[in-house]
């Protein structure tokens, strides 16, 4: 099952998606946990903490220099993710390049 | 004054611009006008006018030589006041109501329309009209060609992590962008200490503060202005002071 959710800002989509994220989990699913905000906060909603929450932001800063990039999303999950409570996989995937103006 | 309100989705910062707006509006002679660049409603109704969807002519602009990189500029004969005057809204108290257009589609076609509104805000820039602007929610778009008018950023923040998490990141791309004072307002606080907690953790001064208020949300449900609901409500109140704490904060700056 794939899940997007989506919404208008502070109508509730991060709380609702970290909660059906780890409810599913607990229920035995293998989950993948995307945040695909701009500006990504779906590590606090899961539990994970500020420090790394923010770290899992930054690190796509180092991709390029001596950190090489993945080459497929189980890799980009893998190597980038980071385990939130109940067995989920969180992996930050928001940064698009040269966004045009306008673009939503 | 020229300012630009940001913050994360449901900050508040909608409700804290136009009720601001309105606010200025009652206290000075100059115009104000309202600058709405978020593609989702929001400023009309805190702002109390009827249409959340309106656009600028397509005939307003037009475009100075075929480089896809040239500018734009109003049609000969067109100022900048006049475009204000005829093509934004009436909002009460004397507000205009300057609007970027609504989604249409899976994206905003940048056409005549939208260049429009970005060449009266470029405009709007150089005039002595106090411009307000409430931009996109988040942290990428605001830095995106939105905040040019602004000599102010006002980064409209809730005490709680992933708002000041948020808060924090636009403090950073503020000063990246550079050339512009960056402030914070705390809003929807419960706790005396809400405004120290933002201060320290986002780095930026906080210079108002808007109590969690029952009328506001109230005044969400109803889709009216604040100000036409709960006219003395403390959340009211907080941001008609809001225009003196704003209007200092610039005056230190440029003296």
């Amino acid at each position: 099952m794939k899940i997007a959710v989506v919404g208008k800002g502070g109508a509730g989509k991060t709380t609702t998606a970290a909660v059906l994220a780890r409810t599913l989990a607990r229920a035995g699913h293998r989950v993948v946990a995307l945040d695909c905000d701009t500006n990504p906060n779906l590590g606090l909603s899961l539990g994970l903490g500020l420090d790394t929450t923010e770290a899992l932001i930054s690190l796509r800063d180092k991709v390029g220099d001596d950190v090489g990039h993945a080459r497929s999303w189980n890799e980009i999950v893998a190597r980038f993710g980071a385990d939130a409570p109940d067995g989920v996989r969180l992996a930050v995937v928001s940064k698009i390049e040269d966004p045009d103006y306008g673009c939503p | 004054m020229r300012v630009a309100f940001v913050g994360k989705g449901g900050a508040g910062k909608s409700v804290v611009a136009g009720t601001f707006c309105r606010m200025l509006a009652r206290t000075t002679s100059r115009g104000v006008v309202a600058i709405d660049s978020d593609p989702l409603p929001g400023l009309a109704f805190s702002l109390g006018v009827p249409s959340t969807d309106t656009q600028l002519p397509q005939d307003l602009v037009e475009k100075v030589g075929d480089d896809p990189a040239s500018r734009w500029q109003l049609r000969p004969g067109m100022t900048v006041l006049e475009a204000v005057e005829r093509y934004t809204l009436e909002a009460p108290d004397g507000v205009r109501f300057l609007q970027f257009g609504k989604l249409r589609g899976h994206v905003v076609a940048v056409g005549p329309s939208q260049q429009a509104f970005r060449v009266i805000v470029r405009e709007l820039a150089e005039t002595d009209l106090h411009l307000v602007g409430d931009l996109p929610g988040g942290t990428r778009q605001p830095f995106l060609g939105w905040i040019g008018f602004a000599e102010m950023v006002v980064v409209v923040a809730e005490a709680t992590p992933s708002s000041m998490l948020s808060a924090r990141r636009l403090a950073r791309l503020a000063d990246a962008d550079g050339g512009r004072q960056v402030v914070a307002v705390a809003n929807k606080t419960a706790d005396p200490g809400d405004a120290n907690v933002l201060q320290r953790f986002s780095g930026l001064r906080v210079v108002g503060e808007v109590p969690r208020d029952p009328a506001v949300g109230a005044a969400e449900r109803a889709g009216v202005s604040l100000l036409d609901l709960a006219p003395t409500s403390p959340a009211a109140e907080a941001v008609s002071s809001l225009v003196d704490s704003l209007t200092d904060a610039m005056t230190k700056e440029t003296s």
